[in-house]
């Protein structure tokens, strides 16, 4: 933590080393193109390592702070022009491996996992989740979007933080 | 309490760690954290799941983009100290200074240089004394060899006189005058030469003022012959005179140095008569 505050070399290769993993995991399940999502993952961490000294231990755990970085770059991307553009201006002769690629269900060994654990969800819960943590609505967005009241949205993302809570105890 | 409780169960705090809330609600939430060991807790266990959650679906990037990214982090900061093209530059740079050691090494080759300067003058000083003995030896070897040829020649003509059957040998005897007194003559009537025999000569030793003169008597009358010394230290052996072509008798007398015009005839000491 001293190293980092310090800009060593160390420091940034030891939080890449602990951390690139899950914060991966997290963008690559917000942006599905590889190419973009590991753009983001430098991206994200270039701005751990610049925005450093804005973080406290006092405001949460460190992972709090990455994952947020991480998940607001990867999702701010999918919103960008750019992206929907580059979305709607694939060339004709490639729509067809796109369209495949976009539709594919290759079997994903690391999704397997989440799949798991998101079936001990109950489906309202596991639609919030996505909603908010993948698709970066805010809970507002949320409930429009599911049509049901601001306090069902909160108490459905607090109890299927609960249910991952005893999932992981 | 029960505000604590119903606070947690409001949601907000989930929201908060997905940081899906306001300016206003992130600062009382943090607010109520500090206050309530509780709400700190329970933020906690949120976090931790939720890090749980993400550790669960982790992905783990590729292997390429781990010196990518981090090679990009330590550019943008242009931190250049830890960045490894950049170190090898300046370790070239270390290697290019190399101007003190030749410094060093002209210091070196300055002195080696002095050194043998020295040496060679003292090598030169040395050959000079030298040379000047071996030239002082050469005159002296020059000028003995100088006398040994005039001995040589001097020699030569003594011997020339002895293997010469025209030279005739005639024994002076010593007159009532001076009796002990011998002197021998050798005379070449054809090649008109007169030498006195000095090794064996038998006569008193003149003083500096006198001189003995060789005379030849011709048809009655004295000739000038020359004069001679005898001394102590006399070494020649012959002595060449005057030349002439025909005496009677030859007679030496005591002269005053230099010699006369004629004999002194009481002061002769040799006579002898063919």
């Amino acid at each position: 933590m001293l190293a980092l505050r310090n800009r060593e070399k160390i420091a940034i290769e030891a939080l890449y080393d602990m951390y690139s993993a899950s914060l991966y995991g997290v963008i690559s399940r917000i942006i599905t193109d590889t190419a973009t999502a590991e753009d983001v993952l430098q991206e994200t961490f270039v701005k751990i390592w610049h925005s450093f000294s804005s973080y406290s231990t006092e405001k949460g755990r460190l992972f709090t702070w990455m994952v947020n970085i991480a998940r607001n770059l990867a999702i701010d991307k999918i919103r960008s022009k750019d992206f929907k553009n580059q979305n709607k201006n694939q060339e004709l002769e490639n729509n067809v491996t796109f369209i495949d690629e976009q539709r594919n269900t290759v079997y994903k060994p690391e999704l397997l996992g989440i799949k798991e654990l998101v079936q001990t969800l109950k489906p309202e819960q596991k639609s919030i989740l996505e909603l908010v943590y993948f698709k970066g609505y805010t809970h507002v967005e949320a409930a429009d979007e599911l049509g049901i009241p601001l306090g069902t949205i909160k108490t459905r993302l607090r109890m299927a933080i609960q249910q991952l809570r005893k999932h992981f105890n | 309490m029960e505000d604590i409780k119903a606070y947690i169960e409001s949601g907000i705090l989930e929201l908060y760690v997905m940081g899906d809330v306001t300016p206003d609600e992130k600062l009382q939430v943090e607010e109520m954290a500090a206050k309530h060991p509780a709400i700190k807790a329970e933020l906690d266990e949120i976090e931790r799941s939720m890090e749980l959650f993400a550790e669960d679906m982790a992905v783990e990037p590729a292997t390429h983009l781990r010196n990518k990214i981090l090679n990009s982090i330590l550019t943008n900061l242009g931190n250049d100290s830890s960045f490894a093209s950049k170190d090898e530059i300046v370790k070239d740079n270390v290697v290019a200074i190399a101007t003190p050691k030749t410094n060093i090494f002209y210091k070196y080759a300055f002195a080696a240089r002095l050194a043998s300067l020295l040496a060679s003058i003292v090598a030169l000083v040395s050959m000079y004394n030298k040379l000047q003995d071996t030239n002082t030896q050469l005159a002296a070897m020059q000028l003995d060899k100088q006398h040994f040829a005039n001995q040589v020649n001097l020699v030569n003509g003594e011997l020339q006189v002895f293997q010469d059957a025209s030279f005739k040998f005639l024994k002076l005897q010593g007159t009532p005058h001076s009796p002990s007194s011998q002197l021998t003559v050798a005379w070449s009537p054809a090649k008109k030469k007169v030498w006195i025999d000095m090794h064996s000569i038998k006569m008193a030793e003149n003083d500096h003022s006198h001189q003995y003169q060789l005379w030849a008597l011709v048809g009655g009358k004295p000739v000038d012959l020359g004069v001679f010394d005898k001394t102590a230290d006399t070494t020649a052996d012959m002595k060449e005179m005057k030349s002439i072509a025909s005496a009677d008798a030859f007679a030496v007398t005591l002269e005053p140095r230099g010699g006369s015009a004629s004999p002194t005839m009481d002061q002769m000491v040799v006579i002898g008569k063919f």
